[in-house]
C-alpha cells in the first residue's frame, strides 16, 4: 500500500528526487520545496519544448488546457512489484540536486549520480541540478549537452524561472518517452504480470489464458499512458477496450484496474467540477471496482500475495474523494471497512499505512476522536517496531493525538486564551456549574493516562527528554490519584532521568509537582502600612477610613464584589511577601530547588527558596521580592525549579482544579488529600507599585523584644523610631490605641514633633513613661494558685499592650517624578506594639488584721511617753510625738499584717507609708516606716499599725444605725442601711487609699503595690473596732508638776547614771499619779470610775489583805462627770511598799448610757450597765538605793 | 451473553460519569483501556448521528475489529454506550431502557450535580445486574 492515495494517484508521473554529493538536509530542503512547487506542468508551456517525431498517439491531447502531473518522491523510493499493473507506480525521472560549494568535483558528482539513477530502471529522464556552482565550474565546458544542469547563482526568484524552465524541458521529454511507449505496448511483445499472477505453475493452459489477457493488460496499460501524459480522452477509450477485454477473459483484477484508470480519466475530464451524478458515477464505478478487486482474491496464494490492499487502496480513494461533512456517513462506513480490513493485511507496514489514511481522512472530516483512536493504532505500530526511529515516529503521530484526548501540553495551547476564559464567570449557580463543566469537559482519565504513558514511553525510547519530562510531569499533575505509590515514584525517577539529559536551566511549559495556590496577600506588616492622605485636612489618615456611622451604606454604588477585590499598595525598594500553599500529594519527599514568584510585568525582582515537601504534605510558605518600577503589577503564579526541570505554575490553574474538585469533576483535590484545611478562593488583587514613600522603623532602646515590669513597676522606656526610606518625612502624629492604654503614663509628644522632617537615616528617641497593670486583674482566680507553684515571670497574652500609632507621611508630590501629579502620595501607619510583659512581683498572700495590747508605762518622766499612751487623735500635738516613736506604750494596738511573697529571683524592698493629707492633721501628710527587704522566694510580713484612722469622735450617725441594724438584725436590711453601709465603706475605702506600699527592687525597678482589695477584705470584719474611737478612753499619768516632781527628776537622773530603766517610780515613796478620762462623744457622761493596781502576781493591791500600796485618794466609786470631747483629770497617789512591776488599770461603768453608747458596746438590753475599760498602763517601782 | 462489554454513561460534556465491564471474559488491563478507547472514539459518530434520528436508541454505530458500539442517547443528550460483541439488540434495547430509568432516577437527587460522577453503588449493582439480564 502505498501513503497519500487518491483517484488521481493514476495520472501522476513520479519523479525521484536523489541529493547527490555532500549537502546539508536544510538546504537539499530548501531547493526541494522549489521543485515541488511544480507539481502540474502545463502542457501549452511545453509546446516549444516538444519536437513530434513521429504520430503522436494520444490524439485527443487537449493541448490548451490540460497538463501534466507529477509526484516526487523525495529521497526515492524503491520499485514495485506492481508497476505492470500500474504504470504510475513507475519511477519515470531522476532528479539528482547538488550543492557545488559542498561538492566541488562536478565529475564525481556525475558518477554519483549515475550510480544512483542505476536503481531506478524505469527512469526515462534523468537530470542532475547543481546550485550555486563556482565560476570554475561554470567554465566547464565539458559537461554541455550532458544531465548536468548549472543552476547559477542568482536570486531566488531567477533561480524559480530556470528550475521552471528545467521542469517544462523535463516534462516534454517526459511527453516523448510516454509516446515511445505506447508506441511500444501496441506493437505488443511485452508481457504484463504482477505478483497475483501464479509463477510456479506455467501449466499450458495457463499459457493460453495468458495470452488472452494480455491484449487487455495492454490495453489498460496505454491508458495509464494516457493519463500520464494528460490525455482523459485517449485514456478512456484505451479503459474502455481493456474493461470489455478483461470482462471477457475474467481477468477481474486488470478489470478493477481499468476501472480505476477510467474513473479517474474522467475526474480528469471533468476539470475539477463536481456535481450529484459525477459524485454517483464515481461511487458506482468504486464499488464495482472494490467488488472486483475482492473477486480477485485468489485463496491458493493468500499467504503470499493479496490484491486485499488495492481494495483497500480503493476503499480509501473513494473515501477520499468523497471525504465531505455532507456525506460523512458513507465515508465513515467506508473507512470501519477499510479497518476491517487491516487484520487480514499481511504487510505490518501496509496496516500502518492503512491506520495513517484512516486516520487522516477522519480527521479531514472533523472526527478528532476517531482521527485519534486511529493515530494511536499506529502508534502502537510504530512502538512495536522496537527501534529509535520508530519510536519518535510513535511520539510524533501521539503527540497529534493530545488535543483530542485534552492531554495537550501546554507548549502547544494558547494559554493566555485560556486563562481569560473564566474571567467573567457570572456568579448565578447554574451558569456557574457550566462554566466550571466545561473546563473539564472530555477528561477520560483512563484513556489520558493511558496517553501519556505512550507519550512517555515512546519519548524515552526516541531518546527526546523533554517531552519525556513532560509527560511525565503531566501525568504525575493530573493523574497522581490513581497511580500506585510505586507507580508515583516510577515517574519521579522518569522526571529525573530525563532531566540529567536535559541541559540545566531547560524550561517546560507543563508544570510537575507541587501544586501551588495562593494562600494570602499579607497587608502590610504593621510596619510599613499604608495609608491613604486626605489631603487638605490635618488629621489626615482619618478620612481614609469610611466614614459615617454605617458600616454598609445602601446608598453607596456599584456591586458588593468591589469590595472583595481589595487593593494592594507596594513600595518601589521594599520587601513583600506573599503567601502560597505547597502540596505534595505523591508518596515521595518532593525537593523544589527553587520556587519565586512569577511576575510578568518585569517590575519586580523575585527571591528564589528551595523546600522539600514530605510525602503527602503540605506546606505554606512565604515568597519574597521586591518591586523595582512603579506601575501595576500582576502575579500569575510561580516559577518553580523542580526535577531539574523550570515550570511556571498558574495560581489559576490550581484554583479551577480545586473548583473542580469541589464539584466531583476531578479525581482529587490535592490540598485536602494533604490535610490542608478548605482555604476561601483568594483573589488576586489589584497590586499596583507606587515610588518610595518614608518609612519608619521603631525599636524600644535597651531592650530586645519585650519590656518585662512586675506588676505596678513604673518605667519610663525611649522608642527610637528612625525613617529607613529615602524620603524624608514631614508630618507625624503620634495615637494611643489598644488595650491597656493607662499604663502609659507619659509620652514626650514634643520630642517627635521637633524633629521633623526628618531625613533618610535619622533618629529620634520619644520618652514614655510606662506603668505595669496587675496582673490579677486579667486572671484573678488564677493568680493564688500562680503564688503557690511559685511560677516566676508569667508571660502576658498578646493584646494586652497598648500601642502606639504614629501617622507620618512624606511632602505632598512625589520627589522628582512629575508624571504622578495630582494624587498625593500616601502616608504610612507605624504600629508600635509596646510589648509590656507583667511579670509577677512580689504578691500579696494575705492581708489580716492583728490586734494587740501592750501595757504603758506609767511614770515615764517624758511626757511623750505618756502622751503617746493616750489615743493618737488627741491633738496635733500629740501626733507629733507618735511620730516619733509610735510604737511604744500605745494601748490596743490594732495592725495591719501584710503577707508578702516575692516570687521573682530579685530582692525587693518594701516601703510603708500613710499619706495622711486628707486626715485631720495637714502638717504630718506621710508617715515612713522602715524598709522591709524581702530576698527572693521568701515571704515576708509588714505591719501597718491603723491607729491613726480612728475617728476623733464617736460620732452618734454611724452607731446608731449600727444599732438598729443589730436590734433588727431579723429584718432584712433595708435601704437606709445598705446606705449606711455604704458610707462605712467609704470611709474604709478612704482609709485604705492612704496606706501606699511602694517596693523598689535593684536600682532602678520600683513601683508599688495595689493591695487595696487585700486591706479591705481584712478590715471588712472588724473595721467598727478599727474606725471608731471608744467613748471613754484613759491615760494616767505621774503628776510632775507636784512638788515631788523635783526630787523625781533628780532621781531620775540618779537612775539615768546608774543606767537604770527611766520612768520608774521608786518604792516607799508618794507617787503623784493622775488618770485621764476623756469623752470622745459629743455628750456629757457621768462615770464611776475605778482603779485597779496589780502587781506581778495578778494580786490586787488596792484593796485586800495585803492592800499596801495606796497613799491617798479614793479608787472606786469616783464619780465623774466629762464634757464631751474634754479630758476629765484625777489626781490620786501610790505609795509602793515592795519594788517591781505593776499594772495600773482604769475602768468606768457608764451611768445613764444613751443608745449611741449601747450599741457601741453592742449591750443587749437596755438595763445592762455599760462598762468601759482602758488598757492596762506598768508601772515600774524600782527599790531604794 | 456477551463475552466482552464495556458499559458507560458519557454526560453532555463528554465526560464519562459512569463505566462498568459488564462482560464475563477475564479481564484485562490493556483491553479495558482499549474499550475506553474505542468508546471515546464513537463518539464523534454519535454527535452526527444523534440529530439524524428521533429514537433514542441509536442501535449499533459503530465498530472496531469484533467489537460492535451500541448507543442510547436521553433527551439531555446523556449518552449511554455499550461496547458488546454479539448482536443481540432486542436485549440492548431493553437494558438501556431499564438503565435510563436508574439514571433518571440518579437525576432526581437533589444531591447529586447533573454533569458529576455517578458514586451510587445502588446504581452500579443494580446496572450489572440488568446487564446479567439483558446482555
Amino acid at each position: 500500500m502505498e501513503p497519500d492515495v487518491s483517484i488521481e494517484t493514476s495520472c501522476m508521473i513520479r519523479v525521484a528526487v536523489l541529493p547527490i554529493g555532500s549537502i546539508a538536509i536544510p538546504l537539499f530542503r530548501d531547493y526541494t520545496s522549489m521543485l515541488v512547487r511544480h507539481y502540474t506542468v502545463s502542457l501549452s508551456s511545453i509546446s516549444s519544448f516538444y519536437t513530434e517525431h513521429q504520430k503522436s498517439p494520444f490524439a485527443h491531447q487537449p493541448w490548451d488546457s490540460g497538463s501534466l502531473r507529477f509526484k516526487y518522491m523525495v529521497g526515492g523510493s524503491p520499485a514495485s512489484p506492481w508497476e505492470d499493473f500500474q504504470s504510475n507506480r513507475k519511477i519515470f525521472a531522476v532528479i539528482g540536486i547538488c550543492h557545488c560549494p559542498s561538492s566541488p568535483d562536478l565529475h564525481s558528482v556525475m558518477d554519483q549520480f549515475v550510480t544512483a539513477c542505476k536503481s531506478y530502471s524505469s527512469s526515462v529522464v534523468q537530470r542532475c541540478f547543481a546550485f550555486c556552482p563556482g565560476d570554475s565550474q561554470l567554465e566547464d565546458e565539458s559537461f554541455k549537452g550532458s544531465n548536468l544542469i548549472l543552476f547559477p547563482p542568482a536570486d531566488r526568484q531567477t533561480q524559480e524561472f530556470h528550475l521552471q524552465t528545467m521542469m517544462q524541458d523535463i516534462a516534454a521529454s517526459l511527453l516523448m518517452k510516454f509516446e515511445k511507449s505506447v508506441l511500444q505496448a501496441e506493437s505488443g511483445g511485452t508481457i504484463l504480470k504482477t505478483p497475483l499472477d501464479s509463477q510456479a505453475s506455467l501449466s499450458s493452459e495457463e499459457v493460453i489464458k495468458a495470452k488472452k489477457r494480455r491484449l487487455g493488460r495492454a490495453q489498460k496499460t496505454i491508458g495509464d499512458y494516457c493519463l500520464l501524459a494528460g490525455s482523459p480522452v485517449d485514456a478512456n477509450a484505451h479503459y474502455t477496450t481493456s474493461l470489455e477485454l478483461a470482462r471477457l477473459t475474467g481477468d477481474f483484477f486488470w478489470y478493477a484496474g481499468a476501472m480505476e484508470g477510467s474513473v479517474c480519466a474522467l475526474l480528469i475530464d471533468q476539470m475539477g467540477q463536481r456535481d450529484q451524478f459525477l459524485d454517483d458515477e464515481v461511487k458506482h464505478r468504486y464499488n464495482n471496482v472494490i467488488l472486483h478487486y475482492r473477486k480477485s482474491f485468489i485463496q491458493d496464494n493468500a499467504q503470499r500475495v493479496s490484491p486485499l490492499s488495492f481494495e483497500l487502496e480503493a476503499t480509501l480513494k473513494l473515501a477520499r474523494y468523497l471525504c465531505r461533512k455532507e456525506l460523512a456517513k458513507e465515508v465513515v462506513d467506508l473507512l470501519t471497512t477499510a479497518a476491517d480490513g487491516a487484520k487480514s493485511l499481511i504487510d505490518a507496514s501496509d496496516r500502518l499505512i492503512l491506520f495513517i489514511e484512516i486516520a487522516r481522512l477522519f480527521g479531514t472530516l472533523g472526527y478528532h476522536r476517531k482521527a485519534a483512536f486511529f493515530s494511536r493504532q499506529v502508534a502502537q505500530l510504530y512502538l512495536q517496531q522496537e527501534n529509535r526511529l520508530a519510536a519518535i515516529s510513535s511520539m510524533q503521530v501521539l503527540a497529534m493525538t493530545t488535543q483530542a484526548y485534552r492531554v495537550q501540553s501546554r507548549a502547544s495551547t494558547d494559554h493566555a486564551l485560556y486563562q481569560e476564559s473564566g474571567q467573567n464567570h457570572v456568579d448565578g449557580g447554574k451558569a456557574h456549574h457550566n462554566w466550571i463543566v466545561s473546563l473539564f469537559e472530555s477528561q477520560w482519565s483512563s484513556i489520558q493516562m493511558v496517553v501519556l504513558r505512550e507519550i512517555l514511553l515512546s519519548a524515552v525510547r526516541g531518546g527526546d527528554p523533554l517531552t519525556a519530562w513532560s509527560a511525565a510531569a503531566r501525568l504525575l499533575r493530573s493523574y497522581y490519584p490513581i497511580i500506585t505509590p510505586a507507580g508515583q515514584n516510577g515517574l519521579a525517577s522518569a522526571l529525573s532521568n530525563a532531566s540529567e539529559r536535559l541541559p540545566s536551566g531547560t524550561r517546560c511549559a507543563d508544570p510537575a509537582l507541587p501544586f501551588i495556590r495562593l494562600h494570602s496577600f499579607p497587608l502590610h506588616s504593621s510596619q510599613q502600612d499604608i495609608v491613604k492622605r486626605n489631603h487638605g485636612r490635618d488629621d489626615w489618615w482619618a478620612g481614609s477610613a469610611p466614614s459615617g456611622p454605617f458600616i454598609y451604606t445602601p446608598f453607596s454604588k456599584g456591586e458588593p464584589s468591589q469590595s472583595s477585590k481589595q487593593e494592594l499598595i507596594w513600595v518601589v525598594g521594599e520587601a513583600v511577601q506573599v503567601f502560597v500553599e505547597l502540596a505534595n500529594p505523591c508518596g515521595f519527599d518532593l525537593k523544589v530547588d527553587s520556587i519565586y514568584l512569577s511576575v510578568n510585568s518585569g517590575n519586580f525582582d523575585a527571591f528564589p527558596i528551595s523546600v522539600s515537601l514530605p510525602p503527602n504534605s503540605s506546606k505554606v510558605i512565604a515568597l519574597s521580592g521586591i518591586p523595582t518600577e512603579v506601575g501595576s503589577l500582576k502575579i500569575p503564579g510561580c516559577i518553580v525549579h523542580c526535577f531539574g526541570v523550570i515550570t511556571e505554575h498558574y495560581f489559576k490553574d490550581v484554583d479551577n482544579l480545586l473548583v473542580g474538585a469541589a464539584q466531583g469533576l476531578v479525581l482529587s483535590d490535592p490540598f485536602r488529600c494533604c490535610g490542608s484545611p478548605k482555604l476561601k478562593n483568594v483573589t488576586v488583587p489589584n497590586i499596583s507599585v507606587v515610588p518610595p514613600l518614608p518609612l519608619l522603623i521603631s525599636r524600644v532602646v535597651g531592650s530586645d523584644g519585650a519590656i518585662i515590669l512586675y506588676e505596678g513597676e513604673i518605667r519610663e522606656v525611649q522608642i527610637s523610631v528612625a525613617n529607613a526610606g529615602t524620603v524624608p518625612i514631614e508630618q507625624a502624629h503620634i495615637s494611643l490605641s489598644g488595650k491597656n492604654q493607662d499604663s502609659i503614663q507619659l509620652i514626650v509628644y514634643e520630642t517627635l514633633k521637633s524633629s521633623l522632617p526628618l531625613k533618610p537615616g535619622a533618629e529620634v528617641r520619644i520618652p514614655v513613661t510606662l506603668k505595669a497593670w496587675q496582673l490579677g486583674l486579667l486572671d484573678p482566680d488564677a493568680a493564688p494558685s500562680k503564688n503557690i507553684s511559685g511560677s516566676t515571670g508569667r508571660q502576658v497574652k498578646d493584646g494586652c499592650s497598648p500601642v502606639l500609632l504614629i501617622h507620618y507621611a512624606g511632602p505632598l508630590t512625589y520627589a522628582g517624578d512629575a508624571s504622578i501629579n495630582g494624587s498625593i502620595p500616601p502616608g504610612r501607619r507605624l504600629v508600635v506594639p509596646l510589648n509590656i510583659c507583667v511579670s509577677q512581683g512580689l504578691s500579696l498572700m494575705k492581708a489580716r488584721l492583728l490586734s494587740m495590747e501592750i501595757p504603758a508605762h506609767v511614770g515615764e518622766d517624758h511626757s511623750n511617753v505618756q502622751v503617746e499612751t493616750s489615743s493618737a487623735e488627741e491633738s496635733p500635738r500629740t501626733d507629733r510625738f507618735m511620730k516619733i516613736d509610735p510604737y511604744r506604750g500605745s494601748w490596743g494596738l490594732r495592725f495591719l499584717e501584710l503577707e508578702l511573697s516575692n516570687p521573682t529571683d530579685v530582692v525587693f524592698e518594701i516601703g510603708v507609708s500613710v499619706n495622711m493629707e486628707d486626715s485631720n492633721n495637714e502638717e504630718n501628710p506621710e508617715y515612713d516606716y522602715p524598709k522591709t527587704r524581702i530576698d527572693r522566694d521568701y515571704t515576708a510580713r509588714v505591719l501597718i499599725p491603723l491607729e491613726h484612722f480612728k475617728l476623733p469622735v464617736l460620732d452618734g450617725t454611724y452607731l446608731v444605725k449600727e444599732s438598729q441594724m443589730n436590734r433588727t438584725s431579723t429584718r432584712k436590711s433595708s435601704f437606709s442601711e445598705k446606705s449606711s453601709k455604704a458610707e462605712l465603706n467609704a470611709s474604709i475605702k478612704n482609709l485604705i487609699s492612704k496606706i501606699k506600699v511602694r517596693w523598689q527592687s535593684g536600682r532602678n525597678n520600683s513601683g508599688e503595690l495595689n493591695i487595696k482589695d487585700a486591706i479591705q477584705a481584712a478590715l471588712q470584719s472588724s473595721m467598727m473596732d478599727v474606725l471608731l474611737p471608744d467613748p471613754l478612753t484613759f491615760g494616767f499619768r505621774c503628776g510632775n508638776n507636784t512638788a515631788q516632781s523635783s526630787s523625781d527628776l533628780n532621781l531620775d537622773e540618779g537612775s539615768n547614771i546608774q543606767g537604770a530603766r527611766k520612768g520608774s517610780v521608786k518604792a516607799h515613796d508618794t507617787t503623784l499619779v493622775e488618770v485621764l478620762v476623756r469623752n470622745n462623744t459629743k455628750e456629757m457622761i457621768r462615770v464611776s470610775l475605778s482603779i485597779t493596781c496589780r502587781d506581778i502576781a495578778g494580786e490586787n493591791c488596792v484593796e485586800g489583805d495585803k492592800a499596801t500600796v495606796l497613799w491617798a485618794g479614793v479608787l472606786n466609786g469616783i464619780t465623774m462627770e466629762v464634757p464631751p470631747l474634754k479630758e476629765y483629770r484625777h489626781s490620786f497617789s501610790l505609795y509602793f511598799l515592795v519594788p517591781g512591776e505593776y499594772t495600773l488599770l482604769a475602768a468606768a461603768v457608764i451611768d445613764d448610757a444613751n443608745e449611741m453608747l449601747r450599741a457601741r458596746a453592742r449591750a443587749n438590753s437596755c438595763d445592762e450597765s455599760i462598762f468601759c475599760r482602758g488598757p492596762p498602763f506598768h508601772i515600774r517601782v524600782n527599790g531604794t538605793m | 451473553m456477551a463475552s466482552t462489554a464495556c458499559f458507560m454513561i458519557v454526560s453532555r460534556n463528554d465526560i464519562p460519569i459512569y463505566e462498568a465491564e459488564v462482560g464475563t471474559a477475564p479481564k484485562k488491563e490493556d483491553a479495558a483501556h482499549q474499550h475506553q478507547f474505542i468508546l471515546h472514539a464513537a463518539l464523534d459518530i454519535v454527535q452526527d448521528l444523534a440529530w439524524t434520528t428521533s429514537a433514542m436508541f441509536l442501535k449499533s454505530i459503530d465498530r472496531f475489529n469484533d467489537l460492535v458500539v451500541s448507543v442510547y442517547v436521553t433527551a439531555g443528550h446523556t449518552r449511554l454506550m455499550l461496547l458488546h460483541d454479539s448482536r443481540n439488540d432486542d436485549g440492548i434495547k431493553s437494558f438501556f431502557q431499564e438503565v435510563h430509568e436508574l439514571y433518571i432516577k440518579i437525576l432526581l437527587n437533589p444531591l447529586y450535580l447533573p454533569g458529576s460522577r455517578i458514586t451510587s453503588s445502588h446504581f452500579d449493582t443494580k446496572v450489572r445486574a440488568l446487564a446479567r439480564k439483558y446482555l
